[in-house]
Parts: C-alpha cells; structure tokens; sequence
C-alpha cells in the first residue's frame, strides 16, 4: 500500500518535473526566436550604417517612422483592398478547382485528359498572369482576383483529385449497404474526406499567390499593399518601400502562424487518432 | 504544339483500336493539346485582340530565324536568351550556394537556427518583385540586379531545404563520428552530404523554378536585354502576338527543364534507393514545387 503512494508520489514528481522541464524548454525557445529578431535588427543596422545612405538601405527608426506615417495614413483601406481581392481569387480558385479535381479524381479519362494543362498551369510564372489580368480588365479590382485564382486553382484541383482517389472505399460500400442514400455519402463521408484536401491546396499554394497578387497589383491597381510599393519604388523613396514590405512580410507571417495553424488543426480534427498512432 | 494532328493520322485506320487509343494516357494528353488549341482559336473569333495560333507560330518563326517583322524591325532570338540563361545560372550559383553553406550551418547547430531561422522565412516571404525593384535601386539598369534577384529569390528555398535534410541526419551516426574524432571536413564530405543529397536536389528545383520567375520579373522592370525585356518590349508596342510567342518560349523552357530534365536527373541520381520511397518524395515535391 505505502509503496504504491509512494509510487505515485513520485509519478507526481515526475510528471511536475517535466512540465518544469517543458516550459524550461519553451522559455528557453523564446528567448532564442527573440535574439534571431534582435540579430537581424542588429545586422541590418550595421549595414545600414556601413552603407551610410537612406536611399540604399534606411536604418531601423526611419523605417519605424516611415510605419507609424502608413499607419496615420490610409494603411487599412490599402491593406483591406488587397486582403479582399486575394480572398476573393482564393474563393474562385477553390469553386472552380474542386470540381476539375472531382473529375480528376473520379475518372481515369478526365484526370490523363487534365493533367498536362493543371501541371503546366502550375509551371507558369507569376508575371504571365500579372500581365494578363491586367491585359483583361486593365487597372481594376478584377485584375488581382484573375491572378490569384489562376494562380491556386491547379493546386487545389492536384489536392482535391488525390482527396477523392483516396477516399476510403470501404466506408462507402458499407455505408451503402446499411442503406444510406447518395446524398448522405457524399454529405458524410466523401465532403470530410476531401475538405481537408481542398485546404491544403490553398495553404500550399497561399503564400505563392499572395505573390502574384500584389505584383498584379504593380500593374494594374490604383490601391494596395502592391501598388504602394510601386508607387514609393517610382518615387525613389526605399524607407517607403522597405516599410510596406516589411508590413507584407508581417501580415504574412502572422497569418501562416496564428490562422493557418489553427483552420488546419480543426479541419483535421476528424483525423485525430490518425496522428495519434 | 501544332504536331498533334500528325500523330492522330498515324493510328491505325480501324474504328475500335482509334477509339482505344483515344481513351488511352496518351489519347486523352493529346486530345488535351487539341482541345486547348481548337478553344484557343475560337477565343480569338470572340475577341479580336487575342493573337490566334498560326500568327504566334508565324511571329515566332521570324523572331527566332531572324528575318524581318516587317519594316526595319528583325527577329531577335539566340542573343536575348543567352543573356538571360546567363544571368539566371550566375544568379543561381551565388543563392544556391550561399544557401548550402547557411542551410548546413542552420540545420548542425541549435543555436544558429534559433539565430536565423525567422530571417531565413522573412526573406522565404518576400516577393521576387520586390528584389527586382530593390537591387535596380541599388544598382541602377546593370547585369547585377537581375544576378542578385535571382540569387536573393533561391537563397531562401535552398536554406531551408537544406537545413531540414540535416536536421534529418540520425543523431547516432553523428555522435558516433564526433566520438571516433572523424574530422569535420570528412564528417560533411561522408555523412551529411550523402544524406541530404535529396534536399538539396530539391532545394535546387524550388530554387530553379522560383529563379526563373524572377529574372523575367526583374529583366521586365529594369533589363535592356534578354528574355523578360524582349516580352516587354513587345508588351509595349503593342504587339500581342510578340508578347504570347515569348510567354510560350518561357514557359516551354521551365516545362521542359523542370519536367523532363530534373525529374529524370533527381530519378537517375537516387535509384540506389528504394524506389517507392523515391516515388513518394517526388510526388510530395510536386505538391509544392509546381
């Protein structure tokens, strides 16, 4: 009996000691992330003033300032222009890419027919259809849209058609024979199943057509985070520049670690015991 | 493009096996390309600034025999695309290598990753148009704007390949050299460099296909020659059928060169390794690399 408390006790021990030892970790993990920031601030510092001239590399404060300016201006329209219209390509990428992929998946016929096209759709680069869109619909909020679709759809068709092959066929006979109409396995099994895939078509293609929409943005736009940054390059002003660069940069990362993370985990969700074994 | 009709007659005259090979890989691919140019066609009835296919193959043909455009304007080709594979192997060497050396340094020590690893995705997340604007404001219309657009562009995706290929390296193998006293040199030349020979080839892959997006971007903003220039330069006079025939150029080259050439080299290079593993690399490659 004594043994066993003591057991336990020091299972207890154990397990605390560990959780000290984890956040020990995780401290320690912070405070290494933190001096790669100050690192970089440092370098880029120094360079600045070896350099010794704002227009080739502005130090740190002017570009701080040149931020708190943006801010004061119109730094949320601007940026809220941009978020909408790659929103938007995304959301077109994703109607129009889930179906091809369905069929790609589906049929053996359709996904030979469709391959080269969706493999060399996702061979192009990015300022084909920066200049296309603008070619189409000129300086205009579709223009961004174009690319940003263009440019995600043949992922998400590539994910969704590897989400269809892979759907458990086993779930589906069975499904079927308990007598579950079409509907209800496609609602209950098949949509699961390929969600996921739908998402990781989009995270794997995100940060690339958020590229190209702000370099469509370079060409044909009278607002957003791309056309800023052209505007300041024609003017010669690279604190401007390095500025809205540097708030691209930010809202990127921001948005991989704190939103992309997290839509991803509740997606899988379902998958959980997967990762478990 | 335009040889897929021929290749339709060579079928056997008989109505099954024709439609046999229709459905089949290869039938369905090539009625692809059909399809794609018959659709092409048709869009320029609709529309008629759209270049059909026969004007860009026409247009082509000139540009790269060098005859005349009409009036005093000739075809200029070879000396475009040479600048430009120039440029863009110089600029790849400097990224390419500049990223081994980080990306080992970053996946041996924790230390240095803690250090660099947050630079290495800032610089992962900037947009190669952006280099291109940066370095002509550094170095004006010159030969180094495009180089370093490129070298900045690939130095990222090779770091971080590369890091993670040795992050992969088993810690055994490792301590075992670091206990037996094997040199570092002989350390990197026998146990990190076989093992990450994978992440490299990839590394170089992202590197190669990212690049080339790059220095057309960066030779369309500031180049006076090559190929990014040229599209522009026909952009600008307006001339579509100028500016489709060399977005097909570019594209066919980056096709081919990531399609054909690596793939068979990265296939070639591992088939001492299982070749189902191998199978699934790729294919988890092409999902992000396309």
């Amino acid at each position: 009996m004594t043994n066993i408390v003591a057991e336990s006790v020091s299972e207890g021990q154990n397990q605390a000691h560990a959780l000290r030892t984890a956040a020990g970790f995780r401290r320690r993990r912070y405070l290494a992330v933190l001096l790669g920031w100050l690192f970089f601030l440092a370098v880029w510092w120094i360079l600045s003033a070896v350099l010794g001239s704002e227009a080739r590399l502005p130090s740190p404060p002017r570009v701080v300032q040149e931020i708190r300016t943006i801010f004061e201006g119109d730094f949320w329209t601007q940026f809220w222009a941009s978020v909408i219209r790659v929103l938007a390509g995304f959301f077109a990428a994703v109607v129009i890419g889930t179906p091809v992929g369905f069929l790609m998946g589906r049929s053996k016929y359709w996904g030979n027919f469709l391959q080269a096209p969706v493999v060399v759709a996702g061979a192009i680069p990015g300022l084909t259809y920066a200049v296309m869109a603008f070619v189409v619909f000129g300086i205009s909020f579709w223009g961004p849209v174009l690319a940003v679709g263009l440019i995600a759809m043949p992922y998400v068709a590539i994910n969704v058609a590897e989400g269809v092959r892979g759907v458990d066929r086993r779930l589906i006979d069975m499904s079927t024979a308990y007598g579950r109409t079409e509907s209800q396995v496609f609602r209950h099994v098949v949509v699961p199943s390929v969600l996921p895939f739908i998402f990781a078509g989009v995270r794997l293609s995100f940060s690339l057509a958020w590229k190209v929409g702000t370099l469509t943005e370079v060409f044909g736009s009278s607002k957003g985070i791309g056309f800023q940054i052209r505007r300041n390059y024609q003017l010669f002003n690279m604190p401007a520049v390095i500025a809205w660069v540097l708030l691209f940069v930010a809202f990127m990362l921001l948005l991989e670690r704190f939103v992309l993370v997290r839509i991803e985990r509740r997606l899988f969700r379902w998958r959980q015991w997967e990762r478990n074994q | 493009m335009t040889s897929a009709p021929v290749t339709l007659q060579e079928s056997p005259p008989s109505p099954g096996p024709i439609r046999q090979w229709l459905i089949s890989p290869i039938g369905a691919q090539l009625t692809a390309i059909v399809v794609f140019v018959g659709l092409w066609q048709l869009l320029t009835l609709i529309a008629e600034r759209v270049p059909g296919p026969a004007e860009v193959a026409n247009f082509l043909y000139v540009e790269i025999t060098g005859g005349s455009h009409g009036g005093i304007v000739t075809g200029e080709f070879w000396e475009h695309f040479a600048i430009t594979l120039r440029r863009f192997s110089a600029g790849l060497f400097i990224g390419f290598t500049a990223g081994l050396l980080i990306g080992v340094v970053i996946g041996s020590y924790g230390m240095a990753r803690a250090l660099l690893n947050d630079t290495v995705l800032v610089l992962l997340t900037m947009p190669a148009f952006v280099w291109a604007f940066l370095t002509t404001m550094w170095f004006g219309i010159s030969w180094r704007a495009p180089v370093l657009t490129v070298a900045f562009v690939a130095f990222p995706f090779v770091a971080i390949n590369v890091a993670q290929g040795v992050r992969a390296i088993t810690p055994d193998l490792r301590n075992m050299s670091a206990a037996f006293e094997v040199s570092r040199w002989k350390q990197f030349r026998h146990l990190i460099l076989p093992a990450v020979a994978g992440y490299i080839f990839a590394g170089l892959r992202f590197a190669i296909i990212v690049g080339w997006n790059a220095i057309l971007l960066s030779e369309w903003f500031s180049g006076q020659a090559g190929v990014g220039f040229r599209t522009r330069y026909w952009f600008d006079a307006n001339r579509y059928r100028g500016f489709v025939g060399w977005v097909i150029v570019f594209i066919f080259f980056i096709v081919v060169l990531d399609r054909v050439v690596l793939n068979r080299l990265q296939t070639r290079a591992f088939r001492w390794r299982d070749p189902i593993e191998v199978e699934v690399e790729l294919a988890q490659q092409e999902q992000v690399g396309v």
